[in-house]
């Protein structure tokens, strides 16, 4: 064991700020399950019973000797107490089919997003005259059974939900990075009109999608920052997958893309919160775009299909890098190649600072224990050459 | 090229449209039209190995050859088909519902000229089977984007192994994640996270390499 010299929440905070750490730390997406499955529930359990599919993650935590941060605290969502915040989250949730509640998912399965229009082409307008809000307020029923005093009172205890699970973390002297999760305005409209049907309208209607996100993007800066505020966490997670290199050329993303992901990292930094970009699917050829933001005050967090490598090489000295074992690794690789590719990180990626190491996503429901535990212990122990 | 290849290559909807429309009426042959809109698609193809075009593009233009194929396919004569590549049967694997991978897999294999049995979402093992004994396809590919699904393919595989076909059948993975240890993994003849890559690898399965 290298002997360390930091406490976590320091050693993460030198990384986030590129200065010298001891070692590097190791943080990963950790949800809810994997610890339901190591401890013997279902993921279905895990997820449906809040309190305890969380004490499975902090069981899991206290079994490999804790690891440093957790990047979400839990899996509690941070809303802010409006209609709309509700409708949100019920769109998303309800893209879901959730474990044991489909023949197709089963009980151990992760939830599973299906692809399919939750907004329709006629609903731009709508978002445009009357915002993301006038938009939620007018349609809610569309998307959720529940009225608006319930949807209320279930976004608190939601977000109260989220504070307790940051609590809990702080009382074990781990940092969480993210006090609130928001998607881009591209993410979220690809995701609620369908990957085909949004490709389609970037393509055939660019201006009005264009006039859509301007409605949307300062309604979900002021909602992140004021549920940031509400969970007590200095940083959010930038949920990113869908305007990279892998679905779009680089014109799409100039236009659609990164003018709102920069807009609101400037105003969380602002805000002094921390953006950590979770970015699934490759991103390899928009890294160079990411020097253009705030130095230090966000976090390039990646899943393995974009070239951590070059990322390291490119956002040096700018940003910390976040990732990135691949999912498949845990799942079906063995001890040993986890290290292999463990130490490879922290060699390469670790090198002169500003690198945690982490699961690339979230930890799959059937790692293996002897995997996970595998690379939480190479960050603890190995000890780069130079 | 032709106009409506380009038309295609160039994700020209509304004139692809057209010139669909504009062949129909001055009587050339269905089966031509079809051919002209398979050579733009693989211009796209050829144009996303180059990195001028991206997933989205290949979406487009999937969308503009399926609005072509809606209209000139019911003109095909009866048994008239174009060049079948070959037959193959494609589907997401038990326990996993994502279908973007595969669909695009399945629009661009069928411009490539293969005739495609999509079996859809969470098939189990005894369906893929039963559609390749039925069909007798000689490439089964699956598609999964969780790591639950490596096990659904593995046994699948084996699956094809016990059914006496694994020596007629090449199998390809596909997904998100797949990786070439999940391929060996799973005992596949290939893997893929790469549409335009996993049809060429079914041409040369097919014993068809690319133009």
């Amino acid at each position: 064991m290298i002997k360390e010299t930091m406490t976590s929440k320091e050693r993460v905070e030198a990384a986030i700020k590129l200065e010298p750490y001891d070692r590097v730390p190791v943080a990963p997406l950790m949800d809810v399950m994997f610890p339901s499955r190591h401890k013997g529930m279902t993921v279905a359990y895990g997820i449906s019973h809040w309190r305890d599919g969380f004490q499975a993650i902090v069981d899991i935590f206290d079994e490999v000797g804790g690891w440093d941060a957790m990047i979400l605290p839990g899996y509690s969502l941070a809303l802010t107490p409006k209609v709309a915040s509700g409708v949100m989250a019920s769109m998303g949730t309800r893209g879901y089919k959730f474990p044991g509640q489909d023949a197709a998912v089963s009980e151990n399965s992760q939830p599973q997003y299906e692809e399919r229009e939750r907004l329709t082409v006629d609903d731009y307008d709508e978002i445009i005259k009357h915002g993301w809000s006038g938009f939620a307020e007018r349609n809610r029923e569309r998307y959720t059974s529940f009225p608006p005093e319930q949807i209320i009172a279930w976004a608190k205890k939601q977000t109260e939900h989220y504070a307790r699970e940051g609590e809990t973390w702080a009382q074990k002297g781990v940092p969480s990075l993210c006090g609130a999760i928001v998607e881009s305005p591209l993410m979220f409209l690809s995701t609620k009109r369908s990957l085909t049907s949004f490709t389609m309208d970037l393509h055939r209607i660019p201006d009005k999608v264009e006039a859509v996100m301007d409605a949307m993007v300062d309604e979900f800066i002021t909602d992140t920052i004021e549920a940031a505020r509400l969970t007590g966490i200095p940083g959010v997670m930038l949920v990113l997958e869908r305007g990279g290199c892998f679905y779009y050329p680089l014109k799409i993303f100039e236009r659609f893309e990164f003018p709102y992901m920069k807009k609101m990292i400037e105003a969380f930094a602002a805000e002094g919160l921390i953006t950590v970009m979770h970015f699934d699917q490759d991103w390899t050829l928009n890294l160079p775009y990411l020097k253009e933001l705030p130095a230090k005050m966000c976090v390039c967090e990646l899943d393995s299909t974009t070239d951590i490598f070059k990322a390291k090489e490119i956002l040096k000295g700018h940003m910390c890098i976040v990732g990135d074992v691949p999912a498949s690794l845990p799942a079906i690789g063995t001890p040993e190649d986890m290290e292999a590719y463990c130490k490879k990180l922290i060699d390469v990626v670790g090198d002169g600072g500003g690198f945690i190491l982490s699961s690339g996503c979230t930890i799959p429901a059937d790692a293996k224990f002897e995997n996970f535990k595998t690379m939480i212990d190479t960050a603890k122990n190995y000890l780069p050459a130079r | 090229m032709s106009e409506l290849a380009e038309a295609i290559a160039e994700l020209n909807e509304d004139e692809a449209k057209r010139l669909v429309r504009e062949k129909i009426d001055t009587g050339v042959e269905p089966m031509s039209i079809v051919d002209e809109c398979r050579q733009g698609m693989d211009i796209v193809g050829e144009r996303y190995k180059s990195k001028d075009y991206f997933l989205s593009e290949l979406i487009v233009s999937g969308e503009i050859f399926k609005e072509a194929m809606a209209v000139v396919e019911p003109l095909l004569k009866a048994g008239e088909q174009a060049d079948c590549m070959s037959k193959m049967v494609l589907g997401t694997v038990k326990g996993d519902i994502h279908n973007i991978g595969k669909d695009i897999a399945g629009t661009l294999l069928t411009a490539a000229g293969f005739e495609v049995y999509d079996l859809g979402i969470d098939v189990a093992p005894g369906v893929f089977i039963d559609k390749l004994v039925e069909t007798g396809a000689p490439i089964l590919g699956m598609s999964g984007l969780l790591t639950p699904s490596f096990e659904s393919m593995k046994e699948t595989v084996k699956a094809v192994e016990a059914a006496g076909l694994r020596d007629k059948v090449k199998i390809i993975v596909g997904g998100g994640i797949v990786t070439e240890q999940v391929g060996k993994y799973v005992g596949a003849d290939a893997f893929t996270s790469d549409g335009p890559e996993g049809v060429e690898i079914c041409k040369k399965f097919a014993g068809r390499q690319s133009k």
